[in-house]
């Protein structure tokens, strides 16, 4: 089975309404030997787990590649001096070492997110004026963030559609403008950007006092976390927040869960209520697992998350996460990383010596 | 039933005169409760009266070697694994800690062990010469006097769930009469309590000097209030911590911080051989397992020389086996998601190093309570571990590249464990002290520091007292002044 | 412990008793490498039926007794499964038990002993040094012997037959001491009489009933009776087991 195949099994499956299980199994297997034969560092982690194509029957059993190992190895089926796009991860929990995603072509990458953006942000529209609180993919070139959000405005984008940060900083007489603008119109805009930004834009708008209603039918897309980069704010607090300032119902405050390792995205349907499931198109799917067993946990219980993504074609389809979460039906609940172990003892543990030898 | 156990002692300040803090501890699926005494800052105040006040009255008067000898009657007691209090430390403390009750049983054995007569007695010679110096002027060879005065009170702030550690500071603080009030740890808030109990059946005057109470750690008024207050603080943590404590501490005010660091072992190629190692192996594998590597002197990497009988790799590939084993004995503790995510995140990356090439091995995985990383290019990234069962075996030519390998961790080091013949035990013994490694130890017996070490490098007991002399000066001026002068 | 998706090394495995002890894993889940010196038909026949398991079989062809062959044999293994966790050493070189036509002890020459020894003790020992360093690695493995119940109760004097198997016992023994200390467990099964196998092919009815008959559970041995205890050795069940013997005789030798 070669890439040609593997790559029109996907967009066959891709155009179909749901998938059934059988045809994800054979995608999945069918890719897992492609990426065997194509990744050498893949094949030897396979090979040292004793999970090779020979041996693994279900897709579930197809190794899933630890986050960690995209900062130490290059996981890629292709030569990735000749990559489209290389994205990266921004490294908050390491310093010097940041993963890597290679994209020999972003086709599926874009594919996977436009199909999966129509059904989960768009509704019933096919053109929104969007404001965007993030910088644009020429200031982050490897950025998977800022080449999604370009891609929602190229593809969904109405002609009021701008940029709302400039460089790194949110540009705020262009955001007044832009909600202004959207306000006077009448016609329904959206705000898409990193939850962080959203952040500060409401921490600038309670300064000045100022909140906003939208038009009807305007929504939101937050997305990352708050980690070092704004205060804190409770979830319940930021979308009670969201709807405040700009008047948009929390059950049209969607929040994207991304990561660059992975080449689809999940989405909740608003987050009347938190925490909010999220889930994913049918070429992905999610195992909740013991991280020290590494066998599932029983359906309902807290684990670590694994996705097995088919539009990772030309990386490693499972991805083993740091997140924590649960199966909830239909979906999973999104619990978070759990980092910064607290000291037991007095040893010094590694991420305690890096912390300390950083600052 | 749900079982209770209250932690801290408190004396002056009743029951209801504290707030108290509950915890809740789970292992094995047993669930324990503990509650804390908290007192709020005009209790704290009162208790810093109090110790105060009794120390004055019914400890500066002791001698030191009746102060030797109420603490070696306590030990006794806690020695003796039928003694209520004991029991229930035997009880408790692998609940609470989470370490398995054969660690916990040898490991209170082990450390009260160094706190009888015996030892106290050299641990007081090592650190004073002469001990007499705590209660009166001694003559100094070189002319004059000298007398150690005891702080009036003396601050801990303990951190971690080793319950050794409050039992070193306690009796520190008794050996040189001083009044104290320490702060128990979250992760083991019960160990400081039980000692001032069985001080209290041995002598009630003596226990009234101490307190044991707890707080939130960071509470800047509580801290604040008390370091005005005391003439010595010394606390343990992570440097974060220690600093924060710091900075609430009056600069006339005594710190002595004590951070995390930890230890490593050196194997020589003489102990390499397929008759020896199996004793060293053992031993390797104890002092990894015993507290999980959770103490300072906990070894995380082992530096092994090529060129024996057996390679570094093959000794790398037994002390796997020997961890696999330890897990029987002495389970490892159930671990935090956070300590999960920490253990994945280094084994991850020792994993894809061990997959790039030949000059590293990973052993490890799911299911497994331990792992061992192996390389042999001088990369120290790996270190210092991730704890709770994991290590590095790093291959060398010879053992004296490790003091150059182990330089960048110069503020970190403690312990460094040796196998290796006399000769080059004694001259790694010198390069290694210059790296900044304060105690040398046989393998095996790096969990179980001997009695009267210099803990980082200090003489534990000098660092709390004053020092005061007499100058030869004083003495020949008084002369004049005698009536009997001529 | 389950055998699931367990690697499996059996030598000589294409026909007889190493034909029922692939089977026998393969029914567990296990993935089995069925290796073969010339009858190729025979392996793939094997293969086919532990694949109707649905786990995974290989036809894996080697010489034992060839230290290059069985190199090649387990670089292909490694190649296609990464490591082996189990290996069952059962080839061994023809003999005919013809209890009538055996050799006495003083038409045997030096040379028919070499044989056998070479023939049996030879390939343990090569397929061993191939599959030690990365179950060391990895610091579990199983390694399971095929000896005989003769070694204990020479029933019939197969002088340089058992003797070669007897070595492979001593060898157990001592590979067992050692690799103790790395977590891995070598352990032998020492079956009876088995038939039908191609070996007994010659032994008679009346032979067959006379050892029957001396047989506390009152027959001699299927190819299928042996897998059992192979299974319980390769297996973490009997894990605190190292340097043993197990004797699949219905009986005849207890010690």
């Amino acid at each position: 089975m070669g890439e040609k195949e593997v790559l029109q099994g996907l967009k066959d499956m891709m155009k179909a309404v749901e998938a059934d299980e059988a045809a994800f199994q054979n995608l999945a297997l069918q890719l897992f030997q492609y990426q065997y034969r194509h990744n050498p560092p893949y094949r030897r982690f396979c090979q040292s787990r004793g999970r090779t194509p020979r041996i693994v029957k279900d897709w579930w059993e197809i190794p899933a590649v630890p986050m960690r190992a995209f900062k130490e190895a290059t996981l890629s089926c292709n030569d990735p001096a000749e990559a489209e796009a290389v994205f990266m991860t921004s490294g908050t929990t390491r310093p010097g070492k940041r993963g890597k995603h290679v994209h020999p072509t972003l086709d599926i990458y874009n594919r996977s997110m436009l199909r999966n953006f129509r059904q989960r942000f768009m509704g019933a529209r096919d053109v929104l004026s969007m404001g965007i609180l993030f910088p644009r993919p020429e200031t982050l070139p490897h950025s998977s963030l800022a080449h999604y959000l370009s891609l929602a405005v190229r593809e969904f984008g109405g002609e009021h559609s701008s940029y709302l940060v400039d460089g790194e900083e949110v540009h705020f007489s262009r955001l007044l403008h832009f909600l202004r603008e959207a306000e006077r119109s009448g016609e329904p805009c959206a705000l898409l950007g990193a939850s962080f930004h959203f952040v500060h834009v409401m921490d600038f708008l309670e300064q000045e006092g100022l909140s906003f209603r939208l038009p009807e039918g305007s929504r939101i897309l937050d997305t990352g976390g708050l980690k070092g980069q704004s205060r804190h704010v409770d979830p319940d607090v930021f979308y009670a927040g969201l709807a405040a300032r700009f008047g948009v119902p929390r059950h049209r405050c969607i929040n994207m869960y991304g990561l660059t390792e992975l080449s689809t995205q999940f989405y909740d349907d608003g987050n009347e209520t938190v925490p909010s499931k999220k889930s994913g198109p049918y070429w992905i799917r999610t195992r909740v697992i013991d991280p020290v067993s590494g066998e599932d946990v029983p359906y309902g219980e807290t684990g670590v998350l694994v996705h097995y993504d088919l539009a990772n074609v030309h990386s490693v389809l499972a991805v083993m996460t740091e997140d924590w979460g649960k199966a909830v039906e239909g979906g999973f609940i999104l619990m978070g990383r759990a980092e910064g172990a607290e000291a037991r003892g007095c040893s010094l543990a590694a991420e305690e010596f890096l912390r300390s030898s950083k600052g | 039933m749900e079982m209770w156990e209250t932690a801290g002692y408190h004396p002056g300040l009743g029951e209801t005169e504290v707030q108290w803090r509950e915890q809740t501890f789970e292992q094995g699926g047993e669930r324990r409760r503990v509650r804390v005494p908290v007192p709020d800052e005009k209790g704290l105040q009162r208790l810093v009266e109090v110790v105060r006040k009794n120390r004055q009255t019914d400890l500066a008067s002791l001698s030191v070697s009746e102060v030797v000898h109420r603490i070696d009657q306590t030990v006794e007691r806690l020695l003796d694994r039928n003694h209520p209090l004991r029991r229930r430390m035997e009880d408790w403390l692998p609940v609470v800690t989470g370490l398995a009750p054969d660690v916990i049983r040898t490991g209170l054995t082990a450390s009260m062990k160094t706190f009888r007569k015996p030892q106290l007695l050299r641990w007081l010679a090592e650190d004073f010469g002469n001990p007499a110096m705590l209660d009166s002027f001694q003559p100094r060879v070189n002319g004059g006097f000298t007398r150690a005065i005891s702080p009036h009170l003396l601050v801990h702030i303990w951190s971690g769930n080793v319950p050794g550690i409050p039992l070193w500071s306690l009796v520190s603080g008794l050996l040189v009469r001083s009044a104290q009030i320490g702060k128990v740890a979250s992760a083991e808030p019960l160990m400081a309590g039980w000692f001032a109990q069985a001080l209290e059946e041995v002598d009630p005057k003596l226990a009234r000097c101490l307190a044991v109470v707890g707080w939130q750690g960071g509470d800047e008024s509580r801290e604040r209030l008390l370091f005005q207050e005391a003439e010595v603080v010394s606390a343990y943590g992570s440097n974060e911590t220690l600093e924060a404590i710091q900075s609430r501490i009056p600069v006339t005010t005594r710190f002595l911080p004590h951070g995390h660091r930890f230890g490593l072992a050196l194997v020589g190629k003489e102990a390499l051989n397929p008759a020896r190692v199996a004793d060293v192996l053992r031993k390797a594998a104890r002092d990894v397992a015993i507290y999980d590597q959770q103490g300072c002197y906990s070894p995380h990497c082992f530096y092994v020389e090529k060129g024996g009988v057996l390679s570094p790799r093959q000794f790398a590939r037994m002390l796997a086996h020997e961890l696999d084993i330890m897990q029987i004995r002495y389970p490892r503790r159930t671990l935090s998601p956070r300590e999960i995510g920490e253990w994945n995140r280094w084994n991850q990356q020792a994993e894809w190093r061990a997959l790039e090439g030949e000059e590293a091995e990973w052993i490890g995985g799911d299911g497994r309570f331990w792992s061992v990383a192996y390389e042999e290019t001088g990369d120290a990234s790996l270190l210092p571990t991730c704890l709770n069962r994991a290590v590095l075996v790093s291959a060398v030519n010879d053992l004296e590249e490790v003091a150059g390998r182990i330089a960048p961790f110069r503020a970190y080091l403690q312990t460094a464990g040796i196998a290796a013949s006399s000769r080059r035990m004694f001259q790694l013994a010198d390069r290694l002290a210059e790296t900044g490694i304060t105690r040398i130890c046989a393998l095996g017996h790096m969990t179980v520091p001997s009695s009267g070490w210099h803990h980082d490098g200090r003489p534990v007991l000098k660092d709390l007292v004053r020092l005061v002399d007499v100058e030869p000066s004083a003495e020949v001026a008084a002369e004049p002044h005698n009536p009997y002068s001529e | 412990m389950d055998l699931k998706s367990q690697r499996v090394l059996v030598t000589g495995g294409s026909r007889g008793i190493g034909a029922a002890i692939a089977r026998a894993f393969a029914r567990q889940g296990a993935a089995v490498a069925v290796n073969y010196r010339e009858n190729r038909e025979a392996a793939e026949a094997t293969v086919r039926s532990c694949r109707q398991f649905g786990g995974d079989a290989l036809p894996v062809q080697a010489d034992v007794t060839d230290e290059q062959e069985v190199r090649r044999m387990s670089e292909h293994i490694f190649a296609e499964w990464g490591a082996l966790d189990v290996v069952i050493n059962n080839a061994f070189r023809p003999y005919p038990f013809d209890p009538e036509g055996r050799k006495p002890f003083s038409r045997l020459e030096w040379k028919d002993y070499r044989d056998q020894l070479e023939g049996v003790l030879t390939g343990v020992y090569h397929v061993t040094q191939s599959v030690l360093p990365q179950m060391q690695a990895k610091k579990s493995g199983s390694i399971v012997n095929i000896v005989t119940d003769l070694i204990a109760r020479p029933t019939v004097p197969y002088h340089e037959y058992t003797t070669a198997k007897s070595a492979v016992v001593g060898f157990t023994r001592n590979l067992a001491a050692e690799m103790g200390a790395y977590g891995i467990r070598i352990n032998c099964v020492a079956p009876g009489l088995v038939y039908p196998t191609d070996s007994s092919r010659h032994t008679k009815e009346s032979i067959r009933e006379a050892i029957a008959d001396q047989t506390p559970l009152r027959r001699i041995a299927t190819p299928e009776d042996v897998t059992g205890p192979v299974l319980f050795l390769a297996s973490d069940y009997s894990r605190f087991m190292t340097g043993q013997i197990l004797y699949v005789d219905g009986g005849l030798v207890m010690s």
